[in-house]
C-alpha cells in the first residue's frame, strides 16, 4: 500500500543550521531567506541559546522572546568580530583570516574588552 | 556529563556561515580562528545574559525579557545592535502570532471531537515562558 503522500507532514528533524529551504514552516529559529537583511528570523538553534542562558545560576527565566533576541544579536556580533578581524587579514595582506587577525581585534577593539583572556 | 559555560558550543555550521557572509567572496578563514569566533560568540551570550539579568532584577522581574537584553546591548556598548534587533523582534512576534492562530484552529479541530473534555489549551501565557512547550517550536540541532 502507497504511502498516504497527501498526509499532514511529519515534523522531521530537518538540520535547521544548514536548511535555507523551511519545510512546512515549521521551525521557529530556522525559517526565513537567506541576506534578508536585519529583520530576518534566527540561524542559530534558540534551544542551544538558551543552554547558554540556564547555565548563569542567577537566572531563573527566560521569556522566548528574550532568547530569539539574544540569538540574533549573537548573529550581529559574529558579522562584527570577523569583519573587524579581517581588516587585520588585510593589513597582511592575507585572505585568509587568521587566530591573530582576532586577536587584534579584540586587543584594539574597546567593545571587545569582555572577551580578552577567555578565549584560550 | 556537566557542562560548563564555556563548553556550550552554538554550532559550526551556522557559526562559519555567518562568518562568510559577512566577509567579502573568496575570503577564508582558519579552523583555530573559526573556533576562536564560536567561542567568543558563547561568551558573547554569557555576558549578555548577565547584564540583561541586572535590568530585570533592577525591575523586580524574575524573567528575562527582550527589552532587558536590549538595554543589555546598549550597556555592553553594541548600540548599533539594538535598532535592526528590533526589527528582528517584529518579525519574529508576527510569526509568532500566526502560528499561534495555526494552533487555535487544530485545536477547534480536535475539541469538535471531543467536547466534554474540558479546555486546558486557551490559555495561550505560557507563550512568554520558557518551558519545555518550547520545544515543540525548535529542533535541537546537533553537530
Amino acid at each position: 500500500m502507497a504511502a498516504a503522500a497527501g498526509a499532514v507532514p511529519v515534523p522531521v528533524p530537518v538540520p535547521a543550521a544548514g536548511a535555507e529551504a523551511a519545510g512546512p514552516g515549521e521551525e521557529a529559529a530556522g525559517a526565513g531567506p537567506p541576506g534578508t537583511g536585519p529583520a530576518r528570523l534566527a540561524r542559530l538553534p534558540l534551544a542551544r541559546v538558551k543552554a547558554l542562558v540556564k547555565a548563569d545560576p542567577d537566572v531563573s527565566l527566560a521569556s522566548q522572546e528574550a532568547v530569539f533576541v539574544l540569538a540574533r544579536a549573537t548573529e550581529l556580533f559574529v558579522e562584527t568580530i570577523a569583519k573587524d578581524a579581517y581588516v587585520y587579514a588585510q593589513q597582511g595582506k592575507r585572505k585568509t583570516l587568521q587566530r591573530k587577525d582576532l586577536d587584534n581585534a579584540i586587543e584594539a577593539i574597546d567593545e571587545f574588552a569582555f572577551l580578552e583572556g577567555t578565549l584560550d | 556529563m556537566a557542562e560548563r559555560p564555556e563548553d556550550l558550543n552554538l554550532p559550526n555550521a551556522v557559526i562559519t556561515r555567518i562568518i562568510k557572509e559577512a566577509l567579502p567572496d573568496g575570503v577564508n578563514i582558519s579552523k583555530e580562528a573559526r573556533s576562536a569566533i564560536s567561542r567568543a560568540a558563547s561568551v558573547f551570550v554569557l555576558y549578555a545574559t548577565s547584564c540583561a539579568n541586572n535590568f530585570a532584577m533592577k525591575g523586580k522581574r524574575k524573567t528575562l525579557n527582550a527589552g532587558d537584553v536590549l538595554s543589555a546591548m546598549e550597556e555592553m556598548e553594541f548600540q548599533r545592535f539594538v535598532a535592526p534587533l528590533k526589527e528582528s523582534l517584529e518579525v519574529y512576534r508576527r510569526e509568532q502570532k500566526g502560528k499561534k492562530e495555526a494552533r487555535k484552529d487544530k485545536d477547534k479541530k480536535a475539541d469538535s471531537e471531543e467536547q466534554d473534555k474540558s479546555r486546558e489549551e486557551e490559555n495561550d501565557d505560557d507563550d512568554e515562558r520558557m518551558e519545555e512547550e518550547e520545544q515543540n517550536d525548535e529542533e535541537e540541532v546537533d553537530n
